[in-house]
């Protein structure tokens, strides 16, 4: 388990899957349902064990929703 | 260059090769990347006179410039060749997860030249391209293969995968390209050029990122962008079945103006394209019973099947392509449909909703979501396999085509079992009706004769789309004189209504409150708001671009803005439009180059209105099409009479150093 992983802001988040594609480990996935009206699936950290903790994913997100802690 | 990757990869499927191609900055300058950068490539390096199903024809795999920089709604890519099925330029716009791969393995475009022996695939993710051997997934649908793909040459994170379905592979003139399990570049014949190189899929696999001059200020638009996005909601209050009215009312209006193009995102957000569904039919939108019928033939009781509240019931998530902040797509639950074939599929678009169901006066709702997995995994075009339908049925109403002709199929209006047993004929190019309607309505009607020609719906052997110009002029011109004819997605009165381009370029008027009747005049003042918009569409699709977050209009979706802070240009908008320009005049410059006769592309009398509707909305409209064309040709400094580019125009773009840049290699 790296240091930093990922924490998605939902209030923030548009489920734009950037911070999914960017990743090179594929720890990402959109997973997350239940979170808007729409029923749009939103990101998740489904391979902890795999993150690096790189912080590419904070980085490439369009709007910042995204936080290692 | 910031954007951009620098360089393309050219795979000659016949030697079996590979090589990187560095691609100037001045290509990126001139043409961006997508689509201008596919055509600029295909124009040196395809001979005159190639045959688009032959070694010679090249497919190209385009990302956008913008693609991969943070730009949002910047995620489409673009098949690009020789089309098979206009015989001139083609090229096919997608979403998914394509396009940011491409550049994720360092390159703008991937280009393959040539035809492999045996079914290959491209694989790039390890130190070098490897062409490998295609034969375990040569004949799986684009589903199967895709998942196939995605589980044998996984490492760590999953590639992004293009694929053929049977269609292709079996050459079908109107096949298209699959990526993330259903999401389709399906215009233009590009997946019968696949199919004819033997090239079963890409799989990409890359993890480099794209520079961009400003991140932080391209992240600042899309905060602004995504903050007004994420309030527009529609209300509650407004359902699927208000719809119909709204479109009465829209077909009501006897004046057009101005629109804030952010209403899109309020419907798109709930239901995606279908949202056009009903309403279509009301405003006079939707062509019914293959052109000939109209809403007074659509009676009020089939509503509900086409409700896209019903649509939204299948939905158990929203599916987004990559960097979309609004979310059109869904993922529907189909286990209960024709006996739990297929446990799920994307959302029918609106297009294949109203193919399958107005165009062929089908209401039988769950037939429209199997189809729509019938042609996802078939690999087909929806518009055009729901054409060569619609043909098919007039045929048979006819008398034209006869019981022995059809297999046996009672080939009537509505009849959703034998359209789907059509639909699967036609996907696996079965001898008789299957095969005769695989290559689409043109070739089809060519070989059967007997006057089908009359039900044969398309403008240059493309089929059209599900949307009728005799409420909208602008797209009938496009339609008919567009290097690639038949397009709803390239320019439109109603489009241009909400782009606001007119605040920030200088050569356009303001649009103002007008008769919806001038609209309906050849003039040269309607030309240039066409020739306004397609500049605008080159350049989103030289970007990457979403045509959804094109019709928000640039005060929302900042494209000008995101080219200077990706790049570091610092170009105005006038100067962004001339680039739009020249791609536009680049792709017709194909045409001239390949001899194609624009004038064949004048689309179908009842497009036009000849002879005119005798009832319903569109009721007595003949468009003035010849003259609209006409006028088009010279908005654009195009010849009036071939409509090939003019020498003078061509230079004045530039176009004629850039084309003599480099040696080309065919």
């Amino acid at each position: 388990m790296a240091k930093t992983v990922p924490a998605f802001i939902d209030n923030i988040c548009m489920a734009c899957r950037v911070c999914v594609i960017a990743c090179p480990f594929g720890c990402l996935d959109m997973t997350r349902t239940g979170i808007d009206r729409y029923g749009k699936a939103y990101p998740e950290l489904v391979s902890p064990e795999t993150c690096t903790g790189c912080g590419i994913c904070a980085r490439e997100c369009p709007v910042d929703a995204i936080e290692m802690v | 260059m910031n954007g951009a990757m620098g360089k393309v990869l050219v795979v000659d499927l016949t030697a079996r090769t590979w090589k990187e191609e560095k691609i100037d900055d001045e290509i990126y300058r001139n043409l961006l990347a997508g689509v201008g950068l596919g055509a600029w490539y295909l124009y040196r390096n395809i001979p005159p006179g190639a045959d688009p199903l032959g070694p010679d024809n090249i497919l190209g795999f385009t990302a956008g410039l913008l693609t991969g920089t943070g730009a949002a709604m910047t995620g489409r890519w673009m098949a690009v060749c020789k089309s098979p099925l206009t015989g001139g330029w083609g090229d096919s716009n997608c979403g998914g997860d394509l396009a940011p791969a491409i550049k994720q393995c360092g390159y703008d475009a991937i280009f393959f030249r040539g035809a492999a022996d045996r079914p290959v695939y491209l694989y790039l993710g390890g130190r070098e391209p490897e062409i490998r051997d295609a034969a375990p997934y040569w004949g799986l649908d684009a589903v199967e293969a895709e998942e196939a793909l995605i589980r044998d040459t996984r490492e760590k994170k999953k590639p992004a995968v293009a694929v053929i379905g049977p269609a292709g592979e079996k050459r079908s003139l109107i096949a298209g390209i699959s990526n993330d399990l259903g999401r389709y570049a399906a215009r233009s014949g590009v997946g019968a050029v696949m199919g004819s190189k033997n090239l079963k899929a890409l799989v990409l696999s890359g993890a480099r990122l794209v520079k961009s001059a400003d991140p932080r200020g391209i992240k600042e638009v899309n905060k602004e962008y995504a903050a007004k996005i994420r309030k527009s909601n529609l209300p509650e209050l407004v359902k699927g079945g208000v719809l119909p009215v709204m479109g009465k009312v829209m077909g009501s209006m006897k004046s057009a103006a101005p629109m804030d193009g952010i209403i899109t995102a309020m419907l798109l957000k709930r239901y995606g394209s279908t949202m056009n569904n009903t309403l279509s039919i009301h405003n006079g939108d939707a062509p019914l019973k293959n052109w000939g019928g109209s809403e007074k033939d659509y009676h009020k009781g089939y509503y509900k099947s086409l409700n896209p509240d019903r649509f939204r019931k299948r939905e158990t998530h929203k599916y987004h392509c990559y960097a979309c902040i609004i979310g059109c797509g869904g993922v529907c639950d189909i286990g209960d449909v024709k006996e739990g074939k297929y446990a799920h599929t994307h959302k029918p678009e609106y297009e294949t909703a109203m193919v399958f169901g107005g165009l062929l006066m089908n209401r039988d709702t769950d037939s429209l979501f199997y189809i729509n997995e019938l042609l996802n995994r078939a690999g087909l075009d929806s518009i055009s396999t729901g054409g060569a339908v619609a043909f098919a049925i007039e045929c048979y109403e006819n008398k034209i085509l006869s019981p022995e002709d059809t297999g046996g199929l009672e080939l009537t209006w509505g009849n959703s079992d034998a359209i789907i047993r059509l639909v699967e004929k036609i996907a696996a190019r079965e001898p008789g009706i299957g095969e005769l309607l695989a290559d689409g309505v043109k070739a089809a009607a060519a070989r059967i004769g007997q006057g089908s020609e009359k039900y044969a719906v398309h403008a240059g052997g493309q089929e059209l789309p599900m949307h009728d110009p005799k409420i909208d002029p602008m797209l009938g011109t496009v339609y008919s004189a567009d290097p690639t004819p038949g397009r709803h997605t390239t320019s439109g009165s109603l489009y241009y209504s909400t782009s606001e381009l007119w605040k920030r370029v200088s050569w356009l008027p303001a649009l103002v409150k007008h008769p919806k009747t001038a609209e309906y005049e050849p003039t040269p003042e309607e030309a240039l708001k066409n020739v306004a918009y397609t500049s605008y569409k080159m350049l989103v699709d030289g970007s990457g671009g979403c045509y959804y977050a094109m019709m928000m209009g640039v005060r929302h979706f900042k494209i000008f803005e995101y080219l200077n802070l990706a790049t570091g240009w610092n170009r105005s908008p006038d100067e962004y439009m001339e680039v739009g320009k020249r791609i536009q005049t680049l792709r017709q410059l194909f045409n001239a180059r390949h001899g194609v006769d624009m004038d064949s592309f004048r689309m179908h009398p009842r497009a036009v209105g000849e002879p005119p509707l005798p009832r319903g909305h569109n009721q007595g409209i003949t468009l003035k099409i010849d003259e609209m064309i006409r006028q088009y040709r010279l908005g654009w400094g195009w010849d009036e009479k071939t409509g090939y580019p003019l020498p003078e125009t061509v230079a004045r773009l530039g176009l004629t150093e850039l084309l003599e840049k480099e040696a080309p290699l065919g």
